[in-house]
């Protein structure tokens, strides 16, 4: 019955691939089973998913939203369905993107070879914001910088997976995939059956391994501990969870404890050496004597016992000058150079400020570009120049004509869209983004699937929690046995 | 287990048992002032002062009533958030711990904890004075479910001890202090107040199985100091503390390994072998006060020993830059 009105609109459907037409043949079984559901089934098994979120706590934290900190994440029922072989050219695409950016955080901290070679200008990197040039020479175990990263794609209007953002700094979200495919798996276990869906529950375990991987001096058995701004982050209800499975401890900044260039925790049965840190903190807030002062949350000595290379951070500090969104441009030039590969995934076609032809047509253009800060998360510090006021246009055009090194501009890539349940129990078309989370150790791991951000607002394009943003469920179906 | 986590789990235990304790101070005085003649009641501040005084809140009235001179000592000690002890701030900062070590305790713990914080931020509870009797009865009954939940729900180990090492401590001390309110009531000699005295102990059948109907002050304080089976004396609070302070480091019983089981078992040995004449010759106020330190001196050791770690601390070298730093981190000690 959900789907009699379905409207695709002018966009990519996951689902359907056009209105008078049927489901893509990899989401068939799961049309047929939503279609046979009534509406009170429906409602049940919504209500039974809703519940399980608020029993197991899992929620955000909203700054600057003062009554009740804590909210659950919106939960969609519908899952996305991604099928084997386009997964396995997002996966390939993953791995070839993660392994240049280590390349390039090794060659810019070392070489910067890339620079030489005239691939990169050295000003963009010199002028990145998260760019740590008191880190050059160090030597970090492995050569790994981004041992987590948690990539942004989108689709365009064809289909095309393009990659909008790497966030390779502390992204988050990798527990609301775990809780989300639990609670899916139990309101529609025979159809998770069925679909022969590939499961995602390894990735603590891997987590815990890529840490274990980049222990300092090779160490066997390394204590390791996340690091957690604490209970007030927004973020905190995955930090515990993700302690938890790793069956770590998650640590305060002032639960450590820094001397003679070794990291300690304190505990009941005394001090006992940290190897690896997962920090969930932001580079500028890890150590109070060497970055922010005015910081509680970080660990005074920190940065000492790094240098020395006798803990390990995870991710290494530096890697936010990868984030920013003027190197992000340089990426596929990045995969050239280090990899002699062509890109698999490709970038969304991105113009320059501080490029004078490019900021020539940003500035001709404002009204049908997206302008976003070099250095801005979150969906803030941007311009939707199709639907901004004039004034806002404006502002904008003075701002990057006042510091062009930090904007680009991108056309506007509308993001497929996903059949959604909207607040009346119809279901309508949303757009969709996708966060995989990509793991290096000893090897590259990418997590089948990834969290799948929906928006849930009529025709927004923004997906981000903090602005209304919900999930769903993403299936990455198995290969086929007889094509293996 | 992280010092941190079992600071917290200390302190969220210690809260909520003051909660309760403080509802049953101020039932057991307002019980009495139903007792007292009219011209006592007249007078509500010289009433209620013996509470103040036994719970060392004086000057913290004094202060608050100064700006808020509306302010009674009974909405004082319930709910006002600016007094720390106040039953609101205790719930509150039970709240807070509970919340830094949610993942460390059951989601029946924090649910029924969360939803006694809602009701005391809320209207019913502003009204309290029209009903006192539910509401003290609310409270009290809440850190018993608490604790009975607790004892239910977690894994005895290691931060289990420290939640009951915080119960322990605060019942101990809150015993004493409620045992103390008669004698600072000025022409209470009646066996009235020891009667409520039992009462908001939760002691009155304890009492009578001993000692029958008759109320005195001798046999009251017996019970409620020295007694070795009533779960609300101090004796008992302090052996059961002795028990777990031994099983969180490992020692066996009879020995020491820090200043906390140091001062603990002292202050135990001291009760086992003292009877009530003591405590009169002493004066009880004296007696409790003494009590009092004690408790105070174990409660910062367990605190170094556990969290502070000085002995460990002063084994390293660490930087003079660092120290500067940690030490500001460290500053947050509650009480």
């Amino acid at each position: 019955m959900f789907f009699d009105q379905y409207n695709c609109g002018k966009f990519f459907d996951e689902m359907f691939a056009g209105d008078s037409q049927g489901p893509r043949e990899h989401y068939r079984v799961v049309r047929d089973r939503f279609r046979e559901l009534t509406e009170d089934d429906l409602d049940a098994k919504r209500r039974r998913l809703d519940r399980s979120f608020l029993e197991h706590g899992i929620t955000f934290t909203v700054y600057g939203d003062d009554d009740g900190t804590e909210r659950i994440f919106p939960f969609d029922p519908l899952p996305r369905v991604i099928p084997a072989d386009e997964w396995e050219k997002i996966e390939n695409g993953l791995i070839q993107r993660i392994t240049a950016l280590n390349h390039f955080l090794y060659d810019i901290y070392h070489e910067e070879k890339i620079i030489q070679d005239g691939i990169i200008p050295e000003h963009v990197i010199k002028s990145a914001e998260h760019y740590r040039p008191e880190f050059r020479g160090l030597k970090v175990p492995r050569d790994i910088y981004i041992h987590i990263c948690g990539t942004d794609l989108i689709r365009d209007d064809d289909g095309n997976y393009l990659v909008l953002e790497d966030n390779g700094r502390c992204p988050s979200g990798v527990s609301y995939v775990l809780e989300n495919r639990t609670a899916l798996k139990r309101a529609f276990p025979r159809l998770y059956q069925r679909m022969q869906v590939e499961p995602v529950d390894g990735y603590t375990a891997a987590l815990l391994r890529t840490l274990q991987d980049v222990a300092p001096h090779g160490k066997s058995d390394p204590m390791c501990v996340l690091l957690t701004p604490g209970v007030y982050n927004s973020a905190y209800f995955e930090h515990t969870f993700l302690a938890r499975r790793m069956g770590i401890e998650i640590v305060e900044g002032r639960d450590l404890i820094a001397s003679d260039g070794f990291i300690y925790m304190r505990t009941t049965k005394g001090l006992v050496q940290v190897d690896v840190i997962y920090r969930r903190i932001d580079d500028e807030f890890l150590d109070p004597t060497v970055f922010r002062e005015d910081s509680a949350l970080g660990v005074p000595g920190l940065i000492e016992a790094y240098r020395r290379g006798n803990v390990t951070l995870a991710n290494a500090i530096g890697t936010g000058v990868a984030d920013d969104k003027v190197t992000y441009a340089y990426v596929p030039d990045m995969i050239r150079y280090y990899l002699d590969q062509e890109p698999i995934l490709p970038n969304v076609q991105t113009y320059l400020a501080w490029d004078d032809n490019d900021r020539k047509y940003i500035l001709e253009n404002l009204d049908k570009l997206v302008v976003k800060a070099a250095n801005e998360s979150g969906g803030y510090g941007m311009l939707m120049g199709p639907t901004a006021a004039a004034e806002e246009r404006e502002q904008f055009r003075r701002r990057i004509e006042e510091t062009p090194r930090n904007y680009i501009a991108q056309p506007v890539v509308n993001l497929s869209r996903h059949p959604t349940f909207c607040e009346d129990g119809r279901i309508e078309g949303r757009h969709v983004d996708l966060r995989p989370f990509v793991l290096s150790g000893d090897r590259v791991t990418v997590m089948p699937g990834g969290l799948t951000r929906v928006a849930l607002k009529k025709d927004s394009l923004v997906v981000n929690s903090s602005q209304g943003g919900g999930s769903k469920d993403t299936w990455v179906l198995k290969r086929r046995q007889e094509e293996d | 287990m992280l010092s941190r986590v079992a600071d917290s789990l200390y302190w969220m235990a210690r809260y909520i048992e003051r909660a309760g304790n403080v509802a049953r101070l101020v039932e057991a005085n307002s019980s009495l002032e139903l007792d007292s003649t009219t011209s006592q009641r007249a007078d509500s501040l010289a009433f209620w002062r013996p509470v103040l005084e036994a719970t060392a809140l004086v000057d913290a009235y004094n202060e608050a009533v100064a700006e808020r001179p509306e302010l009674t000592i009974p909405d004082f000690l319930m709910l006002d958030p600016k007094n720390p002890d106040s039953i609101v701030a205790s719930v509150s900062e039970a709240r807070e711990n509970a919340r830094m070590v949610r993942d460390q305790i059951s989601s029946e713990m924090w649910l029924e904890l969360n939803t006694l914080h809602l009701f005391l931020k809320s209207q019913g509870a502003a009204e309290w004075t029209s009903r006192p009797e539910d509401f003290f009865a609310r409270i009290i009954r809440f850190s018993l479910l608490f604790q009975g939940i607790t004892d239910a729900t977690v894994p005895q180990n290691e931060g289990w001890h420290f939640i009951q090492a915080g119960i322990c401590l605060e019942r101990a001390d809150k015993t004493s202090r409620i045992l103390d309110i008669p004698h600072r009531v000025q022409g209470a000699r009646s066996a009235a107040p020891w009667g409520t005295v039992l009462g908001s102990c939760s002691a009155g059948p304890a009492y009578r199985d001993l000692y029958g109907d008759a109320v005195d002050e001798w046999k009251v304080t017996n019970l409620l100091i020295f007694s070795d089976s009533f779960p609300r004396s101090v004796r008992f609070c302090l052996r059961r503390l002795n028990e777990v302070l031994h099983a969180i480091s490992g020692t066996p019983q009879g020995q020491y390994s820090n200043e906390a089981e140091r001062l603990t078992g002292s202050a135990l040995a001291g009760l086992d072998f003292a009877d009530p004449n003591d405590v009169a010759q002493a004066g009880l106020s004296a007696y409790v006060d003494q009590l009092q330190r004690n408790f105070n001196e174990i409660s910062q050791k367990i605190f170094e020993t556990y969290v502070l770690l000085p002995s460990e601390l002063q084994s390293l070298n660490i930087d003079s830059r660092y120290v500067h730093a940690y030490n500001q981190q460290q500053q947050q000690q509650q009480q």
